[in-house]
């Protein structure tokens, strides 16, 4: 068993760190203060091919294995977890189902453009009376000579309303329940659809989820993506990837964490000396590092699953479950250490704890998670 | 036109520890390319291509000169090629010894038209290779560029100078250093840095160099720092800034500083 990463994969750490430190870091604070969407990283991100990296590059990603991805979003996130989930929605969530289910048509259409960055995806599946039980969705899709007719809401969308491309979730035949669910692929312009007011959340408040809605909203019968009825077969298998670029997203928020309070454990002085020189400090400095590296290798171990072709479902909800409590624990610790100034907006860590606890409710809340999980084990 | 831009595999000094008998403990400092030798890759890379030219990276060193991640390191920062020589006997080489090796591979590799290296290395600074490589290859030396244009034996560069920028004109080839600042590298993005492990890496024996013999061996025999003096760990209480503006001072002028 070899625990080191490739060469590749070290210098990608390096280089989006670097990347992350230089254009990232720099406005995380203020685009998380003002809840403003980070337009201007778009381009930058797309530069550095980042916006479909696991994606082969006759197809226009970077080419690079799911490893390497997942490094990616850990790192962006640990600069913002904003960033981090703009990223993992778009190429985890919206350019995946093309890519995994899309005709060779829509993947000319829609896939060169979603890789390289010049189209910015997202992932309608949650409605509001449909979040973890996603087969209650009660949007609907009717069949017409020209096409479907899209009615309906979707909420918590990541991206919209900047994403150009949607793929939505609705039902083609209601009475079928979850086997009546399909999957379409939506353009930003199409008549009929329309964005509202972006939700006030308690962490990653620059990027967008706001609801969004369908109208009579006319897509031609291309927009479907596999067959009808295979959308809720399409946004589970979609979510199973999703999760780990979720769990890297934890990963990289707890990394943060971690980080500040050794820098800040060596500079605070109490009683004279460093407070890292105080076992109780240590001590949670030891559980915050020994929870991070567990969490790290069941990140790592399911996005090596994706490249060796083996099944990740397990394997990407336990390194969800994990991580994102991890990132909840660790950045609740990191807090503790910087005391008092750890509860205000000078040090970043009070961002860290609020970003830590979505990556615990969205992509399947941690009760999902055990429920794949439990339901593979109890097999 | 053949550029060759010269760069180091080292690690970061910030990282390492010196200890009280001032020997430096390297193990926990990373490896990476020396920090000035991105900034004249970065500056070869945009002569190479506006002048269409060949961009080939040199490096000479002791193990690990030439080990994967340090050459796909140095392709992904925009190199077409690198060369390598590396040999255990370069490992504590000095800076002469080691100029003199990147010359003769700089012959071995044949019709270079310039040769452009960083500031300086990050790890020992002594900012000698580009002049002493300069030198073993009879070429003029300039250092602290901050840009050059133009084609093989018609080169236009400028170099910095206190209080100015010199322009000069350069019809052969030559050895630039590149000033600290003299481009900004740019973060390799994920292809460059897929596609560097495809790119061609060619390993020179130092044996087959002809590399002239030394006349002189240079050993460090020893190393110390500088005895360091004892803090008065006086404190300052701030509450009140122009009283403690004034204590400062008087114990400044206490103490003949000021």
């Amino acid at each position: 068993m070899d625990f080191e990463l490739t060469d590749e994969q070290q210098l990608i750490r390096d280089a989006v760190r670097e990347f992350a430190e230089a254009e990232v870091t720099p406005i995380a604070t203020e685009i998380d203060r003002d809840h403003r969407f980070p337009y201007e990283l778009l381009p930058k991100l797309a530069e550095m091919n980042l916006m479909g990296m696991p994606y082969p590059e006759k197809e226009g990603g970077a080419g690079a294995d799911y490893v390497s991805y997942v490094i990616a979003v850990e790192e962006v996130s640990r600069a913002c977890a904003s960033t981090g989930i703009i990223l993992s929605a778009h190429t985890s969530l919206a350019t995946w189902p093309i890519f995994k289910f899309g005709t060779e048509a829509q993947k000319d259409q829609y896939l060169h453009d979603m890789t390289s960055g010049r189209r910015l995806g997202a992932f309608a599946l949650t409605e509001p009376a449909a979040g973890t039980d996603a087969a209650a969705g009660t949007a609907t899709a009717t069949l017409h000579a020209d096409g479907y007719a899209l009615n309906g809401s979707k909420m918590f969308i990541t991206n919209a309303p900047y994403a150009d491309v949607y793929i939505v979730f609705a039902k083609t035949d209601p009475e079928r329940g979850a086997r009546g669910m399909s999957a379409f692929i939506l353009e930003k312009d199409t008549p009929g659809f329309s964005v509202g007011e972006a939700e006030h959340k308690l962490g990653i408040r620059a990027s967008s989820t706001p609801p969004v809605y369908f109208s009579d909203c006319r897509v031609p019968k291309e927009a479907l993506l596999g067959g009808e009825g295979d959308g809720f077969k399409i946004a589970m298998q979609t979510l199973d990837g999703g999760r780990i670029g979720v769990s890297a997203q934890a990963l990289g928020i707890a990394q943060a964490a971690l980080d500040a309070s050794v820098a800040y454990a060596k500079e605070r002085i109490q009683f004279g000396k460093p407070i890292a020189t105080l076992q109780a400090i240590q001590w949670m400095i030891a559980d915050m590092a020994t929870e991070i590296d567990a969490a790290r290798l069941l990140v790592y171990r399911a996005a090596s699953c994706v490249d060796n072709g083996r099944p990740y479902s397990t394997e990407g909800a336990m390194a969800k479950l994990f991580a994102s409590e991890t990132a909840t624990r660790v950045a609740g610790k990191a807090i503790q250490i910087h005391g008092g100034y750890g509860y205000t907006e000078s040090y970043p860590v009070e961002r860290n704890y609020r970003d830590a606890k979505i990556t615990e409710l969205y992509e399947g809340t941690s009760e999902v998670q055990r429920m794949v999980i439990a339901r593979s084990t109890l097999r | 036109m053949r550029i060759v831009v010269t760069y180091k595999w080292t690690c970061d000094p910030e990282e390492a520890t010196v200890g009280a008998d001032g020997t430096v403990d390297w193990s926990r400092a990373k490896a990476g390319i020396s920090t000035y030798d991105p900034v004249a890759i970065e500056l070869a890379r945009r002569l190479a291509d506006a002048a269409g030219a060949e961009l080939i990276g040199l490096t000479a060193g002791g193990k690990g000169a030439g080990t994967p991640i340090a050459t796909k390191a140095a392709l992904s920062r925009g190199l077409d090629q690198v060369v390598i020589i590396e040999d255990e006997s370069l490992q504590e080489a000095g800076r002469s010894e080691l100029a003199a090796v990147l010359a003769a591979a700089v012959r071995r590799i044949g019709d270079v038209d310039l040769v452009i290296t960083g500031d300086s290395s990050v790890d020992v600074a002594a900012k000698m290779v580009p002049t002493v490589l300069a030198g073993e290859l009879g070429w003029p030396a300039v250092a602290e560029v901050t840009a050059v244009t133009g084609q093989a034996g018609a080169l236009r560069v400028e170099r910095a100078i206190p209080g100015g920028v010199q322009v000069l004109e350069i019809s052969g080839p030559a050895v630039l250093a590149a000033s600290a600042d003299a481009a900004v590298p740019h973060v390799p993005g994920m292809k460059e840095l897929l596609a560097a492990g495809k790119k061609p890496v060619e390993q020179l024996e130092l044996t087959a160099l002809d590399v002239p013999a030394r006349s002189a061996v240079m050993t460090v025999t020893g190393r110390a720092r500088p005895e360091r003096k004892a803090r008065k760990g006086q404190l300052i209480d701030t509450t009140d800034p122009a009283a403690a503006a004034a204590e400062l001072v008087t114990a400044l002028r206490a103490s003949g500083a000021l």
